[in-house]
């Protein structure tokens, strides 16, 4: 079982390497080269830290068979609030960067208690607390753009290319490395993936199921806060649109990697993989000089065969992936099937 | 539409909460600010906001009832809006031909989704989350094809009165209706009346309420559910393009924006007004009321110069306490429902006794 089970994972990731080498080589061939100019590959890598952080941020959350429709939320309003504090309240700017990170675990946190408490779908609460926080950061800067000359330090970072690489895509790669490890051998992350792959038996092994629920939004509110804290460091400055374009790519990310929507299982590689991906088709659009909406449209397609295919892919017992049990709302299937025809529906 | 008597009491409480809530507020804020009552700027504009929301709802609503969802509203809303467009803009096509293969375009993408939900046993709120990404792609490229400046304004006799007029536009001799009442709202009337017909009347109806309540009991019962699934999504579809097609009536411009704002409001409408997220209970008047509050709310703030971003933090605070609402309630329904069992248990015991 755990040979084939690393097999299929290595299928997945070994086809979406693939698709990485083969994109490459398009685009530097329409390119000529430049592609892999050192310059290209710097800009390319300094966009690719904060795919990557979303994409595990949801990750997080989908593993316990949850969403977190707020992730742009969190990010955007974390982002913002260090900003207008680091700026206008004169924090310095090494602890602008910690707090960004602190409010993006705590409004990860709420939304864990209060998914606890409501005992309703994360989805539609985090809906709620979505159009909370985006409302909160518009309030809070409106039109304005806070300029990041206010917090060198933090940009030196943002600048810095130890290799050749930026220094935030290196931090973006230690976190994915670090949780990879955590969801192999920390007890708290096992019983997370355990919460999500069955809540029963997992409470049935002394397995409190509401205390993987807000551990899973604390730690993806606490990846929306790295996020945030890479914004500060990389980009020129903090506005409203911070955050609003990432609810795609944070699902993207994980989906075409490989993590099951059900909850249970992590892909942190595949994760990481399929943001480079996404960036490629970026770049991709950038070079052919179409519209950026085709990324929308070529992106949402491949979710949404992914997940249509996902179902007909786990029939296939060589393919299965861990344990799954149906969604929770999906109709029953073959089994009952077979009674409803058999009751002359 | 009927359940037993104690909760039936609740949810009667509830709409009759909010009927008490809408009066109390816009009596509230007409007296403080008389503007409010004005037909022309205020309660128009409102009336048109509810008459297209409230469908929102019900595009919510129907999915609501199977206890699945659908986050692609805004997306199924803005292709149903599309289509019709551009059937006016390179047809000529009257009004009903783009108005009803609007509502297919629609209908077409629910069904999609509800084909890969019921018969793919993937999630509902995973397959629409996608189908709403690809549509949000799929729009803003699709536009950028037919139309100059991603917009297209079409002068389809009929179209700017079903979508801008008022009821004192609409005369009889020399009898004309009020001010203020916009022609959309009969558009909505219609569709919760149909609506209703269909879960109150028909057996359909009343299938798609025992698949949401109890589907492996709806299975037994020999009920077809994966088929009463891809019903609901493909209703759902059809009505989310209705509401498309009514605001890019109401504006008179057909945009990629269409839709963008639906998806928080389509499940406020239904949650507010008592629809239970589990599934297997629906109310049209309760999502219609729930709709018109926020809409009354907002229309307030609006008056009192309270910013977008203001009203957004309200409307997500509101979420988040129907939802605890939603749950109280759940859970005073099934003490209800215990409480109801255990009488009739002992009033047997009494008979048999007697």
């Amino acid at each position: 079982m755990k040979a084939r089970l690393g097999a299929a994972l290595r299928t997945q990731n070994t086809s979406l390497a693939a698709v990485i080498i083969v994109g490459t080589i398009v685009l530097a061939i329409q390119s000529q080269g430049g592609f892999l100019a050192p310059i290209s590959i710097r800009t390319f890598f300094e966009f690719l830290a904060i795919p990557i952080i979303i994409g595990l941020a949801q990750m997080a959350t989908l593993a316990v068979g949850q969403m977190n429709l707020a992730v742009g939320a969190i990010g955007g309003f974390a982002s913002c609030a260090a900003a207008i504090l680091v700026a206008d309240a004169g924090l310095p700017g090494w602890l602008g960067g910690i707090l960004a990170i602190l409010i993006g675990l705590a409004a990860g946190l709420v939304n864990g208690l209060l998914v606890v408490l409501t005992q309703i779908n994360g989805f539609v609460v985090t809906l709620a607390t979505m159009t909370i926080l985006a409302g909160a950061q518009y309030a809070m800067v409106g039109t304005r753009t806070i300029q990041a000359s206010a917090w060198p330090e933090l940009q030196a970072i943002g600048t810095a290319y130890p290799l050749g690489v930026p220094l935030i895509f290196w931090l973006a790669l230690i976190i994915a490395i670090a949780l990879a490890f955590a969801y192999r051998h920390t007890l708290v992350a096992r019983q997370m993936l355990a919460s999500g792959g069955n809540p029963l038996a997992a409470r049935l092994s002394g397995i409190s199921n509401n205390r993987s629920l807000v551990a899973a939004h604390g730690l993806s509110g606490l990846l929306c806060g790295v996020a945030a804290f890479i914004v500060l460091c990389s980009l020129p400055g903090s506005n409203k649109s911070i955050g609003g374009d990432w609810l795609l790519s944070s699902f993207a990310a994980p989906i075409i990697g490989g993590v099951s929507l059900v909850g249970g299982t992590v892909a942190v590689l595949g994760t990481v993989l399929a943001a480079m991906v996404v960036r490629l088709v970026d770049s991709a659009r950038a070079a052919f000089q179409l519209d950026p909406s085709w990324v929308n449209l070529v992106i949402g397609a491949v979710v949404l065969g992914t997940v249509a295919l996902d179902r007909v892919r786990t029939r296939r017992p060589s393919a299965t992936r861990g344990r799954r049990r149906p969604p929770a709302d999906a109709p029953p299937t073959a089994a009952l099937r077979t009674v409803e025809r058999g009751a002359g529906a | 539409m009927k359940r037993s008597t104690t909760i039936g009491g609740v949810v009667s409480d509830n709409r009759f909460g909010l009927v008490v809530l809408i009066a109390v507020i816009v009596i509230a804020i007409g007296a403080i600010k008389p503007m409010f009552y004005s037909p022309q700027f205020v309660v128009g504009p409102m009336l048109t906001s509810i008459a297209i929301f409230t469908v929102v709802g019900l595009a919510q609503m129907v999915v609501l009832s199977v206890g699945q969802m659908n986050l692609a509203v805004g997306g199924m809303a803005a292709v149903g809006a599309m289509v019709a467009g551009i059937v006016f803009q390179a047809f000529d096509a009257p009004l009903i031909v783009g108005l009803v293969v609007g509502l297919a375009a629609g209908g077409l993408i629910g069904a999609l989704c509800g084909v890969i939900i019921a018969y793919g046993g993937v999630n509902s709120f995973v397959v629409t989350l996608a189908m709403s990404f690809a549509l949000l792609g799929l729009v803003p490229t699709v536009y950028g094809w037919v139309s100059v400046g991603s917009a297209i304004t079409v002068q389809t006799p009929g179209l700017s009165d079903l979508g801008r007029s008022q009821l004192s536009d609409v005369c009889f001799g020399d009898t004309c209706g009020p001010d203020g009442i916009p022609v959309l709202l009969f558009v909505t009337l219609i569709a919760m009346l149909v609506i209703w017909f269909l879960f109150s009347k028909l057996r359909v109806g009343r299938e798609i309420l025992l698949t949401g309540s109890n589907d492996k009991a709806a299975l037994l019962s020999a009920i077809p559910v994966p088929r009463r699934i891809l019903t609901v999504h493909t209703l759902s579809g059809a009505l989310a393009a209705l509401a498309g097609f009514m605001l890019g009536a109401s504006t008179g411009s057909f945009t990629p924006a269409i839709g963008q704002e639906f998806m928080l409001q389509s499940f406020l409408g239904p949650i507010l007004g008592g629809t239970l997220l589990a599934g297997g209970f629906v109310s049209i008047v309760g999502t219609f009321l729930g709709i018109a509050l926020t809409v009354v709310i907002r229309q307030g703030l609006l008056l009192f110069g309270v910013g977008l971003e203001g009203l957004n933090i309200l409307l997500g605070l509101i979420l988040l306490i129907a939802l605890s609402a939603d749950r109280i309630r759940h859970v005073v329904g099934q003490r209800a429902r215990l409480q109801a069992t255990r009488r009739s248990d002992t009033m047997i015991a009494e008979e048999v006794t007697a």
